[in-house]
């Protein structure tokens, strides 16, 4: 046991702002999970991968890119763990380092979306989905879905601009995440 | 009106739109407007406000999502402070977050000063828009129906970021409810009694995940369909998206927004234009009831 790394759970802690010891793995979390049957390990079985040095595993995992952030986990636990930021944090971590992203698609979701941010401030939905689609190589896929979005007139088709775009830049700026 | 704090002119409401409601939710802050206008109230947009730093920016860049939403906390601080209303759930649980974090943590606040070149100084109130409808009153709401929704069903959806505790998000719906259910009564409609008006709609996997969201969708239609209701009512713009645009159903429930509800109790003028660009038709419903 005194051979465990501990490095990774103590810069998962440090940079989510999280203590671990208080999860006694009693299931809360994973119980009130809505996506919880779309991941690879259960967000408690993260935190004890962690505790057991498992770097590549945890930030290769499935289960990081799955979580939503909708807080089921956190306003359920009795220890208030919270999940949700630790799940930040390693999402964060897993594209600084050399591990492969598990889930490439959801990837691709955050990745347009922050660029269109960069782009003009704000999202441009229309353009932003279509350039999702694209680095997703599914263009065809819900064509449907996105056909009757333009046809109901749910998406504004010009795009706004931010007149102070030279703070949002600022904002963003650092490790931008790789392209893959 | 309580609606707007010190500093700020009565009658106005100073908010914050995000990206949703200048795209796909038009409708939700549009019906809003129009509501708020009936109680004498102006929307005021927040001037050249940019992206909060919701899910894509948080998920993955954690610092990123406090300086994007903390920009906008600078610039409803410098456009005159007091109150800033939020209409989506998931662009306030940003904005509250900053704005806890930069007032307690002194390294946040150093942070967006570097990004900046100057500092927040915790001048704004932060209010979610239930919180503002709430100051409406039921006896002026009421005053202002002319058309009793009557035969309308609607399952009150909450969605995942409403209902979680205060201490998480800085808003819980809790206190609300009875006041909400109260509310559709008042407007002539009948809330349904179901168990599901707080599970995940399944946000953003709705585009990367499809089938994984249909199954959440489908349940909760399904649920809401076993309460007896004949629409969901929503209050947020990605479960309003999500519940349309998702499941499996052939004959889906339409999603109206509690704005919209209130619109057509009150007779706009506007309603058919923001009814009319709903993914699942609610027309056949509402004339079937002779609503519209």
């Amino acid at each position: 046991m005194q051979n465990l790394d501990r490095s990774f759970l103590k810069e998962v802690s440090r940079r989510s702002g999280q203590g671990f010891e208080g999860c006694f793995h009693c299931l809360s979390c994973a119980g009130g999970c809505p996506v919880v049957d779309a991941m690879d390990y259960n967000p408690n079985q993260l935190i004890r991968m962690m505790q057991f040095g498992m770097r590549e595993e945890v930030l290769g995992s499935r289960a990081i890119w799955i979580c939503v952030g909708c807080f089921s986990c956190l306003s359920q636990c009795p220890n208030r763990v919270h999940i949700p930021a630790m799940m930040d944090t390693l999402r964060e971590m897993a594209l600084e380092s050399a591990s492969k992203v598990a889930e490439p698609d959801i990837w691709a979701f955050h990745r347009e979306f922050l660029k269109q941010v960069r782009k003009r401030g704000r999202v441009f939905e229309v353009e932003f989905m279509l350039r999702y689609k694209l680095s997703t190589g599914a263009l065809f896929q819900d064509m449907g879905a996105g056909l009757k979005m333009v046809t109901k007139g749910r998406f504004r088709l010009t795009p706004t601009r931010v007149k102070g775009l030279e703070e949002v830049r600022r904002a963003m700026e650092g490790q931008d995440g790789r392209n893959r | 009106m309580a609606a707007t704090a010190d500093g700020s002119k009565a009658g106005r409401i100073r908010y914050y739109p995000g990206c949703s409601l200048a795209s796909s939710a038009r409708e939700m802050g549009e019906s809003f407007e129009e509501v708020a206008k009936g109680f004498s109230l102006a929307m005021e947009a927040l001037e050249d406000w940019s992206c909060c730093g919701s899910s894509p920016a948080h998920s993955t860049h954690p610092r990123w999502a406090l300086l994007l939403a903390a920009r906008n906390l600078l610039l409803a601080e410098e456009q005159g402070g007091g109150d800033l209303m939020v209409m989506c759930p998931s662009c306030f649980v940003r904005l509250k977050e900053a704005d806890r974090q930069i007032r307690e943590d002194r390294e946040k606040a150093r942070e967006v000063e570097r990004a900046f070149g100057r500092g927040y100084r915790g001048g704004v109130r932060l209010r979610f828009f239930l919180e503002v409808m709430g100051e409406l009153g039921l006896d002026a709401v009421r005053s202002r129906v002319k058309r009793p929704l009557e035969g309308l069903r609607g399952a009150l959806y909450y969605g995942c970021l409403l209902s979680r505790p205060q201490w998480i998000t800085g808003f819980d719906v809790g206190p609300y409810e009875t006041f909400l259910e109260e509310l559709f009564r008042t407007l002539g409609a009948e809330p349904a009694h179901w168990g599901y008006a707080r599970q995940c709609c399944g946000a953003h996997l709705a585009v990367s995940k499809p089938k994984t969201v249909d199954r959440l969708v489908d349940r909760i239609r399904d649920h809401a369909r076993r309460a007896g209701a004949n629409c969901l009512v929503v209050f947020c713009p990605l479960c309003q998206v999500n519940l349309e645009l998702r499941g499996t159903d052939v004959e889906p429930l339409p999603v109206l927004y509690i704005s919209e509800v209130m619109g057509l109790a009150f007779e706009s003028a506007e309603v058919k234009g923001w009814l009319g660009r709903h993914l699942v038709d609610p027309l056949p419903l509402l004339s079937s009831l002779g609503l519209i």
